[in-house]
């Protein structure tokens, strides 16, 4: 079975969404999107841009001021919030805004706990959890304030993951980390999506990581979608990222720069410029 | 609009001409003329007076709607404890009887008087809080003379307050991810879960904490030692000058308290016996 | 030029660890460089940012070996509050760092720390202001400005001390593209018009290398590397070894000299890639 295969029923529908907060606020106007199983979606846009409020639209934490969110065919306006967080799960950026247990066991098993399994799947979701963010078994009694960032980041996730949602959506997961880590944190996401099936959404601004993972971007400005398509059709047209005040990784910019040489604007990798520099040497061998 | 303490208060408004001073002399002043005014009809109508001002500053006359159901509960609360929890002297005139409980007259005028001597005491901390940015609190604090590390706490107290609350709302928002719903629940249930938001507050606030400490050492301030005694050019005070009218308030102010005083103590004004309305109920009720 | 900063042997490690943070560090800051400071997290740059500002071991415990001198004096020697007229420090958090009630109380915060009078401190307002392009903020109370511009004003706090020696730690990890461009560019100016020293501990190095006159690289609390930047980007397999990810076009020209297809120093900015690129396309193709 093709575990990463994009089936054609998206997972999450939005329709004509609107958002505003209670003092009036517009965050979101008229998007409109679908996200299947599967995907990996990268969210971009500068800071007010609307992607935060659009991804808590998703799982329910916020509720559309018109237009509708549904998830797997269940409406986010008519649905108790414990039925959407099992479809679509959130990881926030800072841990700490989220983590409050003692120990590590009871931090993952809080949110099994809170959808009523009992111990016993509890106990299952909480190990399997565990194991696939790589937490080793010596920390399970250990208090979750003293661990690393890293240690930390995991453990997040995990308690997420208990949950098997669907959809993962993750705040700004490399801000703040540096090279190693977020390469770490980033293939962990892509492991997730191609070998166990869930469905990924980032939410960020680094564009090497988006250029790198991505298959789809996202891009939005103003509290709408600017642009919505392959990685590499959005980085090639880099007015729509302006827009949003995002430029393209270094390496688009310098296919984009040697355009007229033969390079495509669309470039997204070292490897893919690497492989068109030997074509195009290969081409003046005339 | 300019965002004050309790709400915000358009920009023309005139209260922003007067001196923060003298909006604080006036709560230190005036909330202690109830404290010498025992008839309920004057404190009423300093309570109005009170209204009155915050009208002509422009305050949004709709906040005051939420102390409404305050005001209520706190007039039923005092009503019944006088009621039911003082003693009772044998000359005491009896006004009604519920199975075992004895209202008595004196009990329930001495309620009223208390009511209406704590109502204009809020009424004017609630001026106050309306009507002063969190500068002016600063500067009155500053032009007093108060030491530095005074105002500077009570400033970084304001602050923290709002960091608090924000993080607050992300930290209920990390908790409805994974699965929290409290609909339904007893209060018991809620009350505890309220308890586990606290623990990462304290975390974030622990966290920053260490990080605000060295920010404050490195832009040169200091707790103790010779550093700390340096001599302040209190920049932020050049922006306010004191004006023709802020002496003539502040003298206004102070001469009210005095004839206040004189009324009070020369006289035997304010007091209970003489109040008309405490006479007029006295006969209603017989 | 005169020594901004020297380190001596310099060995730090905080209470109840098990290693120490920084490791017979050596090395010397001539006036006026602009420095960039890169390594993993945990490599000991924030440690060494804080040992050069007095905040180690002022605020923090530990063992501390060798010597750490600013302007010739040993960081310790400074009385309270003398060594931070001379360093200053701007952080990465930039709510941890607000500490007043407006942008201009907290502009004007450490000047009156230094005890400035109030003639200069408006001169130094006024500088500042107009250097970070702060002037339609300065009312505005800190819950009204994003976190980049909480940052701009972070660094003009900073520089209204007039430091001789400015440090940024990370002053830009919590910034999107744009803010993070807008601080940069105030650094940029900084470096045009004054003579600071300016140590930039950063992450993202395509806006660290134009800037960078020489460049450091920690890891595992030792300086692994140091130089001039063009040099300095030269020993690709050590940095990427040492878990640096340098910027796209830089690790491009890497791959094509690993493979011999490319003689000649590394372009470490985007226009000289691009030239380079342009030259070797139009050369003959080597059989």
């Amino acid at each position: 079975m093709n575990t990463s295969a994009i089936t054609d029923q998206p997972f999450i529908r939005v329709q004509d969404l609107d958002f505003a907060y209670p003092d009036g606020t517009r965050a979101l106007e008229d998007v409109n999107l679908t996200i299947s199983t599967g995907e990996f979606v990268a969210l971009i846009g500068q800071n007010g841009s609307g992607k935060t409020t659009l991804s808590k639209c998703l799982n329910g934490l916020y509720k559309p001021t018109s237009g509708d969110v549904i998830v797997d065919g269940l409406n986010s306006k008519t649905t108790p919030i414990v039925q959407m967080v099992r479809r679509v799960g959130y990881v926030f950026q800072n841990p700490d805004h989220q983590l409050f247990n003692s120990n590590c066991w009871d931090e993952i098993a809080y949110g099994p706990r809170n959808i009523q399994l009992t111990e016993d799947e509890v106990k299952t979701r909480v190990e399997e959890a565990a194991g696939v963010v790589g937490l080793p078994e010596m920390y399970f009694g250990e208090h979750p304030f003293f661990l690393s960032k890293g240690l930390r980041q995991r453990v997040a996730i995990a308690s997420i993951l208990a949950l098997r949602p669907q959809v993962i959506i993750v705040d700004e997961p490399t801000t703040g980390q540096d090279a190693r880590q977020s390469f770490e944190i980033m293939d962990f996401l892509k492991d997730l999506n191609e070998k166990h099936a869930h469905t990924i959404v980032i939410i960020t601004h680094d564009m090497p990581i988006v250029g790198k993972y991505a298959r789809r971007v996202i891009v939005m400005g103003e509290g709408r979608i600017l642009a919505d398509g392959p990685t590499t059709e959005i980085f090639a047209h880099p007015d729509v990222l302006e827009k949003t005040f995002l430029e393209p990784p270094q390496i688009t910019q310098l296919a984009q720069l040697a355009r007229d040489l033969g390079f495509y604007p669309g470039t997204l990798t070292v490897e893919e410029m690497l492989t068109q520099y030997q074509v195009i040497r290969g081409r003046t061998r005339l | 609009m300019n965002k004050t303490l309790l709400g915000y208060v358009p920009t023309q408004s005139p209260i922003y001409a007067v001196h923060p001073f003298v909006k604080l002399y006036f709560l230190l002043i005036v909330s202690l003329f109830p404290m010498f005014v025992a008839a309920p009809e004057w404190n009423i109508a300093l309570m109005l007076a009170i209204v009155l001002l915050m009208w002509l500053s422009r305050v949004d006359m709709r906040t005051l709607r939420i102390y409404v159901p305050i005001a209520v509960s706190m007039g039923s609360i005092i009503l019944i404890s006088y009621i039911l929890m003082s003693g009772t002297h044998p000359e005491f005139r009896l006004i009604a009887r519920f199975a075992f409980i004895k209202i008595y007259w004196e009990r329930v005028r001495d309620a009223i008087v208390v009511y209406f001597r704590i109502l204009p005491m809020i009424f004017t901390m609630v001026f106050f809080l309306s009507t002063s940015r969190e500068r002016d609190v600063i500067v009155a604090m500053r032009t007093i003379r108060l030491p530095f590390v005074v105002t500077y706490v009570f400033a970084m107290a304001l602050r923290s307050a709002g960091m608090v609350l924000e993080d607050f709302q992300i930290v209920r928002q990390a908790e409805h991810a994974r699965g929290f719903d409290p609909t339904g629940k007893s209060l018991g249930y809620r009350l505890r879960q309220y308890v586990m938001y606290m623990i990462p507050l304290f975390a974030l606030s622990l966290r920053r904490a260490e990080e605000f400490t060295n920010a404050l050492v490195a832009r040169g301030y200091a707790f103790t030692g010779e550093a700390s005694r340096v001599r302040r050019a209190d920049y932020i005070l050049t922006h306010y000058s004191f004006k023709y009218y802020d002496t003539l308030f502040t003298a206004l102010i102070s001469a009210s308290f005095i004839i206040l005083l004189v009324l009070r103590y020369g006289y035997q004004f304010f007091s209970i016996e003489q109040s008309w309305l405490i006479n007029w109920l006295s006969t209603a009720l017989r | 030029m005169p020594l901004a900063v020297e380190i001596k042997d310099y060995t730090w490690q905080y209470l109840n660890t098990q290693q120490p943070a920084l490791k017979n560090i050596n090395f010397q800051v001539e006036e006026g460089t602009f420095l960039g400071v890169i390594g993993p997290n945990g490599s000991g740059k924030t440690t060494l940012a804080y040992s050069i500002d007095g905040l180690i071991p002022g605020q923090y415990n530990g063992i501390k070996q060798g010597q750490v001198h600013v302007f010739g004096k040993e960081v310790e020697e400074y009385a309270r509050g003398q060594l931070q007229r001379i360093v200053g420090v701007v952080f990465s958090d930039p709510e941890a760092q607000f500490t007043a009630m407006t942008v201009e109380d907290e502009l004007v915060f450490g000047m009156e720390n230094l005890g400035m009078d109030l003639p200069e401190i408006r001169e130094r307002l006024e500088w500042v202001t107009e250097l970070t392009g702060l002037r339609h903020l300065l009312l505005k109370p800190p819950y009204e400005i994003s976190g980049g511009q909480k940052q701009r004003v972070a660094l003009a706090a900073v520089l209204a001390m007039t430091p001789r020696v400015l440090i940024l730690d990370e002053p830009t990890s919590m910034l999107d593209p744009v803010s993070r461009r807008r601080v940069f560019d105030v650094l940029l100016k900084l470096k045009q018009e004054q003579r600071n020293t300016i140590i930039v501990i950063e992450h993202s190095l395509e806006n660290l290398i134009p800037l960078a006159d020489r460049m450091v690289l920690l890891s595992e609390g030792e300086m692994t590397l140091e130089g001039e930047t063009r040099a300095f980007f030269q020993n690709m397999d050590l940095l990427i070894g040492q878990g640096i990810y340098p910027p796209g076009a830089l690790r491009f020209f890497y791959e094509l000299k690993r493979s011999a297809r490319f003689e000649g120093q590394l372009p470490i900015s985007l226009e000289d890639a691009y030239l380079e690129l342009e030259r070797l396309s139009s050369q003959a193709p080597s059989v």
